[in-house]
């Protein structure tokens, strides 16, 4: 579904992302796992459009989609999470993961070229309706979504994100990215900071989505997460990738284990591998 | 044109720029440190040359005792600023310090303009007056000493900032205060300094332009500030090197823009300037185009809050209430009604702009201006009824407007609040030199007074029953856009534009549609205030009424369309309660703009 | 439409009936004890950035209010001002027009400062039918807002052609450059100007058009140098003058300069200093000239303010005892002013002989204008010896 060939981002002298492959196919779920300041941010903000590479290919579904602004992807079936976890403060719930759905309202949002900006003033005004019946399914949606989060979200819908727990804002990330019905949707590290029972709940979630068939690509430090959920994963460290392959086989490769062991003096990702939970 | 008068030309290009130097250094270690375009820089630079007035001429001290007292007296002013307006707003979003250096300016000048009076003062120069021939002209000793102040300063502070401990503690701080804290830095204290050194520096400033000109008043802070600001964003903001190269490289840019095309359009090349700098180089021009990609601002806007929910039945009370004042008030109580009811309609633009989208607007009069012309022009020229005139120029200042501001569209926080700025001055100078299309200085005379169809609106109150009726209904028709999906689409703009834009949201296609419809409502606004004054020129609509619109935008909680219209009742119509104390009007508004900012920066019914 | 007069202007915007409104105009209408006095309303910049002129007006005011109360008013009664802030802005011009429109003891309104605030409430007064009297605005447009609108203010169309005859016939230059301010009075001025000089057989070699606000003029005045000019004609005010008198030494011109009356004021010395030693002007006030309605007027400001009067002092003290001479002749009702302002003659003047009022453009003809130069640290008469000598 998605390959990503010679990707190369440099930044002054520093390489960021060094010549990184990839690819996954649909229903997979794949993980890169790595020290923090291997790339792995960067390499996912070179696929979602926030950043352009300075060489290489980004291809989904066949399409070209190297170095495409953001907003064109979600519209192509393309969301993401972001690592410290990004929701509009000032909106309620329902409004945040009704912009998730922003790409999907075709009737209130008329691509007819160059007018269709003032169309869709017009009909914001006017609401005829198939606009409004339009919304309304939406936001029916929007509640099936948010009703995978258990009673985390729905008893909230009005309030505003910023007075949401930690946790609560990342679900809402969460159910925002997946009303856009993303085709492939990147994860990243939707744990951070969450407790054990949280972060317990979000693996259920990550697990019956992709029970569901959806393709994920997934940043995360909880080696015990990524090893039972992942189908492959992908090592990364220094922008370059040091090991690929399925997650036993990676926990085992002795690079992996120099690479993080080697981190470990700074203090980073625990270099022992736990398992499973 | 001769070689020799090309030296003339940059000789004269780099004393301007010598003297726009002195101004940029200071703003340059202020947002270094503290992230800050202060605003108020100009009027400590006015203030600092008062001081130098009184003790010169007044006191008649020596300048070897005037010099310490101006640096005292500024860095004192600096330090007060720095504790009392902008420290308690550390942690509030970073917009509010922008706004509080701007009440602070308006404060502070009006102080300076109310003990000194405007008329202008000479302050004479003790200096021996040398001149040095240089190619046609000369160079004198004020220019010699400005030029040594500067690199002085430059060359002091670049050591201070490399090998003390207080400089290293303040670089420290500028590239990131809460590590500085936590090895150990006193960041308040370092921002105390760094205040201290700018505006000793600003007031020194102001006392050598002053004695240059052998010329002071209390107006000389706007165009100081502004220039300043020009010249660090053209050598990148926080950068003082840059600061100096910059302010030369506008030096000579207006001069060698005098000597093509003339003097009117002086102030056209530097406005132009620092949008082409925004947008092509926005780290200025000596820092490398491809930076890493800065830690995106989220919530540029001003506060968190609940908007107070007005029952739609309290509203209709009101607007009967507003219906009938007619029948109860005289002819000038409803001119001052018809009066905030413009304003009204700017507010309403400019809260839409500057809250919804979170675009915080200081030059939205230039929409009030685009859409006087148009209808002056359009009711006159082409003999266009006047109501059709009126929706003609809100149309017409929709799209100009639009497009004008279009290269704001990517800015963030304060880069779009001077773009805007600049965007307004713009507008302003080319409505003064277009003379074939808008008679230039002279202005439009004998605009048609509003009328429907063959019957003309003179008295007060069918004037103010017009201008009720297009103000509610641009507030309905706000309202109703606000509660579509494009309400939530602009909100999320505004608190996160990356994340937006990740869901698909296409920034430039919403922003445009947001200053479409405001820029229309605006566009409105200024036609009918046209037709009601049947003249306009230049300086009908200037950059205060844009700061005193973004007051009430804000007084009212910015993006709440109530608080727009309660917030102009309030600050047009009071003030006409209390005429007596019409001396003190800008002074009451610059401390309401400050008391806001720290007190209550959602407003009154709060922000939307 | 609706009587103006209807009820009292209110200065609290609360309710009244019209019942009570109508009541206290049957009570007051028309019923002025001999000693209420004569009320005149003036908008104008007391705050703001025009407040200095606002200052000079009203000391200018005082002085002849004095003199009018103190030698028994207006037959009796004493003519009295209210003076409302405009701050030279038209939508505030714009609302003390109808204050004053509203306020039936005002029999007549001064003001305002500039052309823009004073145009935007034309239309109220006019159909107000209330007396607008500009005496510092000076566009020419101004008295075409209606048969209200009358003015003492020289207009340009008399002033620049004085000045430009007084450069190129007295003083002898032949190829003047023009630095003008770039607001409507500016233009009006430069374009009426370099008309003239065609007309005189001059050849205008460079105009130059600058904001108010400007401070340098280093590089405007080297294009200007380089046109190669015999003299520059300024049409400035006091405060820019100044400051292009003092640049030109350091642009390397030492042409002749001669500027128009706006600088008149002792001002542009104090912010000149010795720049501006050996310029020319004029003005329509002149503190030694002979004339005796002059030497009273100086000396009498002299005695109560310890200082020169410029311009606006005199205008403003003109407009007063100008405007006592047509209430206590025609009457002093709102039409009274009108129609005496047509009638009146003969009235002294300090800035002109006598007024009387050209009923087609609602002007006064005919100041006087004396050639002066800077000499000494001070305005003199001109000695009479042409800047360029003649070959």
């Amino acid at each position: 579904m998605l390959h990503v060939s010679g990707l190369i981002r440099r930044f002054g002298g520093l390489l960021a992302v060094n010549e990184v492959d990839l690819a996954i196919r649909p229903g997979e779920l794949l993980s890169v796992i790595g020290p923090n300041g291997a790339g792995k941010t960067t390499l996912f903000n070179l696929i979602s459009g926030l950043d352009r590479p300075d060489a290489g290919r980004v291809v989904f579904e066949g399409r070209d989609i190297t170095g495409l602004p953001p907003e064109r992807l979600a519209g192509i079936g393309l969301a993401r999470t972001f690592q410290h976890g990004r929701v509009f403060a000032n909106l309620s719930v329902m409004d945040n993961v009704l912009i998730g759905g922003h790409t999907r309202l075709s009737a209130a949002r008329p691509s007819l070229p160059g007018l269709g900006a003032l169309a869709e003033l017009l009909l914001a005004l006017l609401r005829p309706a198939s606009v409004r019946a339009e919304e309304a399914a939406l936001r029916d949606e929007i509640c099936d979504i948010l009703a995978l989060f258990g009673d985390r979200l729905l008893p909230r819908l009005d309030h505003p994100a910023h007075s949401l727990s930690y946790a609560n804002r990342r679900r809402v990330e969460i159910a925002r990215a997946l009303a856009v019905r993303p085709r492939l949707l990147l994860l990243d590290e939707p744990t951070a900071g969450m407790n054990e029972t949280e972060t317990a709940e979000i693996q259920d979630i990550i697990a019956m989505l992709k029970a569901r068939g959806q393709t994920i690509l997934l940043i995360e430090h909880k080696l015990g997460m990524v090893m039972s959920l992942s189908d492959r994963v992908i090592v990364m460290d220094g922008g370059r990738t040091i090991a690929e392959g399925p997650p036993e086989q990676v926990r085992h490769d002795p690079a992996v284990i120099e690479a993080y062991l080697g981190h470990s003096a700074t203090g980073d990702a625990a270099p022992v591998i736990e398992d499973a939970a | 044109m001769t070689w020799s008068t090309w030296l003339d030309y940059t000789v004269n290009g780099l004393v301007i720029g010598n003297i726009y130097a002195l101004l940029a250094v200071g703003l340059a270690l202020i947002f270094g440190v503290a992230n800050l375009i202060n605003f108020a820089h100009g009027s400590i630079y006015t203030v600092g040359a008062y001081v130098g007035w009184v003790c010169i001429t007044q006191l008649h001290w020596p300048l070897a005792a005037t010099v310490p007292a101006v640096l005292l007296a500024s860095a004192v002013l600096g330090v007060g600023i720095e504790r009392l307006a902008l420290r308690p707003l550390h942690n509030a979003s970073r917009i509010a310090p922008l706004l509080a250096t701007i009440g602070i300016s308006l404060v502070l000048d009006q102080i300076t303009q109310l003990v000194f009076t405007p008329n202008p003062r000479a302050l004479p120069s003790p200096l021996p007056d040398w001149r040095f021939q240089i190619g046609g002209g000369s160079v004198g000793t004020l220019d010699l000493l400005i030029l040594a102040v500067g690199l002085g300063t430059a060359g002091a502070l670049y050591s201070f900032l490399r090998f003390t401990k207080m400089g290293w503690a303040v670089r420290a701080t500028a590239q990131d205060s809460d590590a500085a804290k936590q090895m150990g830095v006193d960041v308040n204290r370092v921002n105390m300094a760094v205040f201290a050194i700018a505006s000793a520096l600003g007031g020194l400033s102001g006392m050598l332009v002053g004695m240059y000109y052998n010329n002071i008043d209390p107006g000389m802070s706007f165009d100081a500030t502004l220039k300043g600001v020009v010249a660090q964003i053209i050598g990148g903001m926080g950068n003082v090197p840059g600061a100096i190269a910059g302010s030369l490289l506008l030096g000579l840019i207006e001069s060698y823009g005098i000597a093509l095309f003339g003097t009117s359009y002086r102030n056209l090349f530097a406005f132009v300037l620092l949008i082409a700098i925004l947008i092509w180089r926005p780290n200025g021009l000596f820092a490398s185009a491809r930076d890493l990609p800065p830690e995106p601002m989220t919530g540029s806007f001003l506060a968190r809050g609940k908007p107070v929910r007005i029952p739609p039945r309290a509203l209709i009370a009101i607007g009967a209430l507003a219906a009938l004042l007619p029948f109860a008030g005289s002819d000038y109580v409803l001119q001052t009604a018809t009066n905030a009811l413009l304003y009204g309609l700017l507010a309403l633009s400019l809260t839409l702009v500057a809250g919804t989208v979170g675009m915080v607007s200081l030059g939205h009069a230039g929409l009030l201006a685009i859409g006087a012309y148009a209808s002056a022009l359009l009711a006159i020229e082409l003999a266009i009824p006047v109501v059709v005139a009126i929706v003609l120029a809100g149309i017409v200042t929709a799209v100009i407007g639009t497009l004008l501001v279009f290269p704001a569209f990517r800015m963030r926080g304060h880069y779009v609040s001077i773009a805007t700025l600049a965007i307004g001055q713009i507008v302003a100078l080319v409505i003064l030199n277009w003379n074939g299309l808008t008679r230039g200085p002279i202005g439009i005379s004998g605009i048609p007074p509003l009328s429907i169809g063959n019957l003309p609106l003179y008295d007060a109150p069918q004037a103010y029953w017009f201008v009720l009726v297009v103000v509610v209904a641009l507030a309905l028709l706000q309202a109703r856009i606000l509660s579509s999906h494009l309400g939530r689409t602009w909100r999320a703009l505004r608190d996160d534009d990356i994340a937006a834009r990740s869901h698909g949201v296409a920034l430039d296609r919403y922003k445009a549609m947001a200053f479409a419809f405001g820029g229309f409502g605006a566009g409105i606004g200024g036609a009918v205030t046209a037709h009601l004054y049947s003249y306009i020129n230049h300086e009908t609509f200037n950059a205060q009424i844009s700061v005193l619109a973004l007051t009430i935008a804000i007084l009212g909680g910015l993006g709440n369309i109530s608080g727009a219209l309660l917030g102009s009742a309030l600050l047009i119509g009071l003030p006409e309660l209390f005429r007596g104390l019409a001396e003190y009007r800008m002074l009451i508004y610059g401390v309401a703009l400050l008391l806001l900012i720290r007190l209550r920066p959602q407003g009154l019914l709060g922000t939307a | 439409m609706r009587d103006p007069v209807g009820h009292p202007a209110v200065t609290v915007p609360t309710r009244r009936t019209l019942l009570l409104g109508a009541g206290l105009a049957a009570l007051t209408h028309g019923t002025a004890r001999a000693a209420d006095p004569v009320l005149l309303g003036v908008s104008g910049p007391l705050t703001g950035p025009a407040a200095q002129y606002g200052a000079q007006w009203k000391k200018g005011f005082d002085l002849a209010l004095d003199e009018v109360n103190g030698g028994g008013g207006i037959k009796g009664r004493p003519l009295a001002l209210q003076f409302e802030d405009s701050q030279n802005d038209p939508r505030q011009s714009v609302a003390i027009a109808q204050k004053f429109v509203g306020n039936p003891a005002i029999i007549a309104e001064l003001g305002d400062f500039s052309s823009p605030a004073s145009m935007a409430a034309s239309p109220i007064y006019q159909r107000g039918k209330l007396v607008q009297f500009g005496f510092t605005n000076s566009h020419p447009d101004f008295t075409k807002g209606g048969d209200y609108m009358w003015s003492n203010s020289l207009s340009q169309s008399e002033q620049s052609p004085q000045l430009v005859t007084y450069a190129i016939k007295d003083l002898g230059l032949r190829r003047p450059a023009i630095l003008h301010l770039n607001t409507d009075w500016g233009r009006t001025s430069k374009d009426l100007a370099v008309q003239t000089a065609k007309a005189l057989g001059a050849e205008v070699v460079a105009t130059e058009g600058y904001l108010p606000e400007e401070r340098d003029f280093r590089s405007t005045l080297v294009r200007v140098r380089d046109a190669k000019p015999d003299g520059l004609i300024l049409i400035s005010y006091y405060a820019d003058g100044a400051l292009i008198a003092r640049q030109t030494r350091v642009a390397g011109i030492t042409q002749p300069i001669v500027a128009m009356g706006s600088v008149y004021s002792p001002k542009f010395i104090e912010l000149g200093a010795e720049a501006v030693e050996g310029v020319y002007t004029q003005s329509n006030f002149f503190p030694d000239e002979p004339r005796a309605e002059v030497q009273d007027f100086v000396r009498r400001f002299r005695a109560r303010y310890n200082e020169e009067p410029d311009a606006f002092n005199a205008y403003a003290y003109d407009t007063i005892l100008l405007l006592a001479a047509v209430l206590r002749q025609f009457g002093t009702t709102r039409q009274d002013v009108h129609d005496g302002l047509a009638r009146i003659k003969d009235v002294p003047s300090v800035i002109f002989g006598r007024v009387a009022f050209d009923t087609a453009t609602r002007r006064v003809a005919g100041a006087n204008t004396a050639n002066m130069q800077v000499k000494g640290g001070k305005f003199v008469a001109w000695d009479g010896k042409p800047a360029i000598p003649r070959t």
